[in-house]
């Protein structure tokens, strides 16, 4: 099971918005290397890991993942904060707004809705450690 | 930065400290001084912790202090409403 702190793991304070950054960072939430499928990935695959070192890291990290994508989407809440038509139009967040007002919604950068297909889970553990290490390496 | 800032700030510096060191120990569960920088990191993080939630509310929803009558847990700011609280 799981609790919640009622803190973000690093402080997010934006004063000024700014959809055209919020509409890249979207892909650090639910993109294809974000942190939707950072935790999803660990989360799924620690089941068929058999050594009690490596239970405990994805367990942890998959945690720990579930706490970036909470700064991350507070970093696009703040971005899309009190936007004005104009400033909604000129940043390219129209396309974007269409569909989900300022919503939080994890998505690839080029709109692409977050998919299990971005992760793989295939019930061997040297399998899914050099998936992990793939979609890792993209994230860095 | 305002004195609830600067209370949360050491909250979430232990705790970053701290995670490290759990992911560290996962992997590393006899190293002597992971256990023992663990120990020193989770003392300073229940201080920080307990000094946040004495003065501006609870952290999660098992430290709530009922004796004010009211349940403080659901009281603004939430964590990402951050410049605007």
């Amino acid at each position: 099971m799981w609790s919640y702190d009622k803190r973000l793991q690093y402080p997010v304070k934006i004063k000024n918005p700014n959809p055209q950054i919020a509409k890249i960072v979207l892909t650090q939430l639910g993109g294809p290397d974000g942190e939707l499928g950072a935790s999803m990935r660990y989360l799924n695959q620690r089941y068929a890991m058999p050594y009690k070192e490596c239970k405990g890291i994805l367990t942890d990290i998959g945690t720990e993942e579930l706490a970036h994508m909470e700064m991350i989407a507070a970093i696009i809440y703040q971005l899309t904060r009190n936007l004005t038509p104009e400033q909604i139009k000129e940043g390219g967040f129209d396309t974007y707004f269409v569909d989900h007002t300022t919503g939080i919604y994890p998505q690839f950068a080029s709109g692409t809705p977050w998919s299990a297909m971005t992760i793989q889970s295939k019930g061997d553990p040297i399998t899914d450690l050099f998936e992990d290490l793939a979609a890792d390496a993209a994230s860095v | 930065m305002n004195e609830r800032e600067k209370l949360l700030s050491r909250v979430q510096m232990y705790d970053f400290a701290l995670i490290e060191a759990i992911e560290y120990l996962d992997g590393h569960p006899n190293n002597a001084a992971a256990l023992a920088y663990y120990s020193k990191m989770r003392t300073a993080f229940d201080q920080a912790a307990a000094e946040y939630e004495d003065r501006f509310g609870p952290l999660t929803a098992r430290e709530v202090d009922t004796r004010g009558g009211h349940w403080t847990w659901i009281d603004d700011p939430w964590p990402w409403e951050g410049a605007e609280d």
